[in-house]
């Protein structure tokens, strides 16, 4: 089901207002999502009062405020303990979290390493405008921009590439989408959501005021037709290195690799029935 | 009559889980134990010794006069031969080539047969049933009880052959008591069970997260208990948890606790139930990890950036560590917000015995509320307390760390602000209404003089009142909200105050000072990481009386 823009208006609206700089690509980012967790509903493969969005603290983690969802507004880095903990107690939510680059990848990132590990059923998308914006543009560990990282402070010397890092931190659903292409971010969102276990999505958001690449993301991104190897996914992960090669790169977006394991809450029920 | 008797060894002898046996056996038979641990931060090596104290009255502390020292190894005897009371004896393996040892066991005939150099301590065993007279059977009964079947064959059978060697010295009449040995952290499991926990979380650290080995122990898989990376996703987890319904907790000690901080403030600013099991140790830092000192008191009722109402219990003791589990339960749902129990080294791993649990004054529940059309998570209401929804029953649940509006909506309106802060505040009037009737303090014996003290020294103040003229111990078993008025009250009507403290510079003094404007001049400090022993804390008290 494709639901239209104009359906889309009144799904999980909520009356606050928004508080995004104009024409701020959370705003793609957030609709893709509300268009995932509307289809999913209508489909009825979701149920709207059993969806709990769990988000940090940054721009990104506003979305708190603007989707009419259960929903937890966290600490910064916080969001992948919140949400585990939120499944422990019932399996039968279905959680998505949002988390900035500098929460996910700088505060919070012993969170995330564990959080592939431990292989949760939910879905961790990352809005990752590589900057520190609300405090007016620091560095984060993805800063895109190679000469502003380097120049800007040690903190940069190199960037960190979060698919190769869950990759090899055992997340079953590795994915990369663009906040430039809404559609194609919903479809992901999709398939993350009814993926049972951990998927990870990074999300390549530019900041129009602090960190700009909206030209070359357009100019280099393509998309991966089908999940790959693991070997494949890994190779794949590092063809775009976040900047840190300073030639021109083609950006891959898409579902990097796919796999079914056992999952936190399916070894937390047979451990349950155990005793 | 009481009688002591001091365990001795290396670490990985079993030391403590053969005293603890011993003290198992001696409370089927009716008798009073306490049981005081002593070792340090490694595994195999250096020196470890337990005192068990009994008695056919109840006792709260260990004595450190020694009838009989069962050494394990050598250094046992070196250390502890001058802590020998004049009719005291020595009991050791045949192996141990020191002067003057009364009785060498042949333990190494059991250690080889099975290689299992641990089951030749019930040879101890064995021995010392037969030494005070006591019947096999009642050792065979807590044996049945405490092992699995295969082991408690071999057990049983190493017991007997230490009975055969050993002689009777005296007799010991079996009284018709029934009386448990618990120690703190299995206290304080049994107080989390009965108030419902479903799911703990936990990071290693000592003393604190033995309570989840001995929630394992009591609730098999009836609680879920997970391990996580670290403190900060152990507490996240807890509020995440909490959050979703389930009646969840964490234990930590002084380093995890200080990683927990900014989400406590969380549950302050959310208003989600949280329980946290604070025992300290030694510190400032990694200090040292298995002794005890209550430098945390201001820690605890501080932690957390903001100002938000928490709760913190202090517990004395194995009883009063079950009730006020509850306790804080009980007001961690009913209020949403956080509470702590603060214990120590001291009260978590020591032993207490006592005849019959007392009966909690609450039942701890969720208090969740019916889902409600226009339900708000945040809805302001006399007592500040806002109706419990949890995500899945309808209605949108919204809890957040900013500031917000009664939906739970983000806001930076300072007229909204000073309303919520001031519905946050509500609680705390509420919170400290109920805490009167949960008899904060608690006062025992009688006389003139003062002695106020908090935590795990109950014991041996309670011990040294036996033989004290003219004290009275005034007990501070909730810390915050602090029972303000009871405790001046007291403090007004005593002749001589005197505090005692395992701590450095009198924190529960600063406390009362700060609350109640009264200052004590007469304190009783000790803060070399072990706990007062009952004679060391007569004689000081009696200087100052």
């Amino acid at each position: 089901m494709k639901l239209k823009k104009q359906q889309l208006r009144k799904d999980f609206k909520t009356p606050a207002p928004v508080t995004w700089c104009p024409g701020c690509l959370n705003n793609s980012t957030l609709l893709a999502l509300q268009r995932a967790l509307a289809e999913l509903v209508r489909e009825k493969e979701l149920e709207a009062k059993n969806i709990v969005l769990v988000t940090d603290i940054g721009c990104g983690a506003k979305a708190y405020d603007f989707l009419a969802v259960n929903a937890f507004y966290s600490l910064h880095g916080r969001v992948l303990p919140t949400a585990l903990g939120i499944k422990t107690a019932n399996s039968g939510l279905t959680v998505v979290g949002i988390g900035g680059d500098g929460g996910t990848y700088s505060e919070g990132i012993a969170h995330l390493v564990h959080a592939c590990r431990f292989n949760v059923d939910m879905t961790m998308i990352v809005a990752n405008n590589g900057v520190f914006a609300l405090t007016k543009g620091q560095v984060t560990p993805t800063t895109r921009d190679l000469k502003r990282r380097e120049q800007d402070s040690l903190f940069g010397s190199r960037g960190l590439n979060p698919l190769v890092l869950t990759l090899a931190s055992g997340a079953s659903l590795v994915a990369r989408g663009s906040a430039l292409d809404p559609n194609h971010l919903s479809q992901l969102i999709k398939t993350a959501i009814r993926h049972k276990g951990f998927s990870f999505i990074d999300v390549l958001q530019p900041c129009l005021v602090f960190h700009n690449d909206v030209e070359y993301l357009r100019k280099h991104a393509y998309y991966l037709k089908r999940p790959l190897g693991f070997k494949q996914a890994f190779d794949k992960a590092r063809e775009w290195d976040y900047g840190n090669t300073p030639a021109r790169r083609a950006v891959p977006l898409g579902i990097f690799y796919k796999f079914r394991r056992k999952t936190w809450e399916e070894k937390l029920a047979l451990m349950r029935q155990a005793g | 009559m009481i009688k002591s008797l001091l365990f001795g060894g290396a670490a990985g002898q079993g030391i403590d889980r053969t005293a603890a046996l011993m003290g198992k056996i001696l409370a089927s038979a009716g008798y009073f134990c306490f049981i005081n641990r002593e070792y340090s931060s490694l595994i195999r090596g250096g020196h470890n010794f337990d005192i068990l104290t009994f008695s056919d009255q109840p006792i709260f502390s260990y004595q450190s006069k020694i009838d009989l020292l069962i050494a394990l190894d050598e250094n046992a005897i070196l250390y502890h031969r001058k802590k020998l009371a004049p009719s005291g004896r020595i009991i050791g393996g045949r192996n141990l080539s020191v002067e003057n040892i009364w009785l060498k066991a042949d333990l190494d005939s059991f250690r080889r047969r099975y290689n299992r150099p641990v089951l030749g301590n019930n040879v101890l065993i064995g021995i010392l049933i037969k030494y005070f007279g006591l019947p096999l059977s009642t050792a065979f009964r807590v044996v049945k009880k405490e092992f699995d079947k295969q082991e408690a064959v071999l057990v049983k059978e190493a017991i007997r052959f230490g009975y055969e060697k050993g002689s009777r010295e005296e007799t010991l009449p079996l009284k018709k008591r029934n009386i448990s040995l618990l120690n703190g952290s299995a206290a304080i499991a049994k107080g989390a069970l009965k108030a419902g926990l479903e799911i703990g979380f936990y990071y290693p650290i000592t003393p604190a997260t033995s309570i989840f080995d001995e929630l394992k122990k009591m609730a098999g898989r009836k609680v879920t208990i997970c391990q996580l990376e670290n403190e900060i996703a152990v507490i996240n987890a807890t509020l995440g948890a909490s959050f979703a319904g389930a009646m969840s907790m964490t234990a930590t000690s002084g380093p995890g606790f200080s990683l927990m901080t900014e989400a406590l403030s969380l549950a302050g600013m959310a208003e989600i139930p949280a329980v946290i099991y604070l025992a300290e140790r030694y510190g400032p830092a990694t200090g040292m990890p298995t002794q005890t000192l209550q430098g945390d008191l201001k820690f605890a009722i501080n932690a957390g950036h903001g100002e938000f109402p928490k709760v913190v219990v202090a517990p004395g003791d194995g009883s009063e560590a079950f009730l006020r589990t509850i306790e804080a339960f009980y007001l961690a749902y009913k209020y949403r917000v956080p509470a702590i129990i603060l214990s120590d080294k001291h009260l978590a791993e020591s032993y207490y015995s006592f005849e019959r649990m007392e009966r909690p004054l609450v039942q701890a529940q969720k208090f969740l509320s019916r889902p409600t059309a226009n339900y708000k998570n945040y809805e302001i209401t006399k007592t500040g307390v806002s109706p419990r929804l949890v995500p899945g029953q309808g209605p949108i649940v919204r809890a957040t760390s900013y500031e917000h509006d009664e939906d739970g909506y983000t806001t930076e309106n300072s007229k909204i602000a000073t309303l919520m802060t001031r519905k946050r505040w509500r609680k705390a009037v509420f919170i400290t209404k109920e805490v009167s009737r949960l008899k904060p303090v608690e006062i025992f014996g009688r006389g003139k003089n003062l002695i106020v003290s908090w935590g795990s020294t109950k014991g041996a103040i309670l011990e040294g009142l036996k033989t004290l003229k003219n004290c009275r111990f005034l007990q501070i078993g909730y810390l915050e909200p602090f029972p303000a008025k009871l405790v001046e009250r007291e403090l007004k009507r005593a002749a001589r105050v005197i505090l005692v403290e395992n701590n450095v510079t009198g924190l529960l003094g600063q406390l009362i000072r700060e609350k109640t404007g009264f200052s004590i001049k007469d304190k009783i400090l000790k803060y070399d990481g072990r706990t007062f022993a009952v004679e060391e804390l007569i004689s000081q008290i009696n200087r100052r009386i």
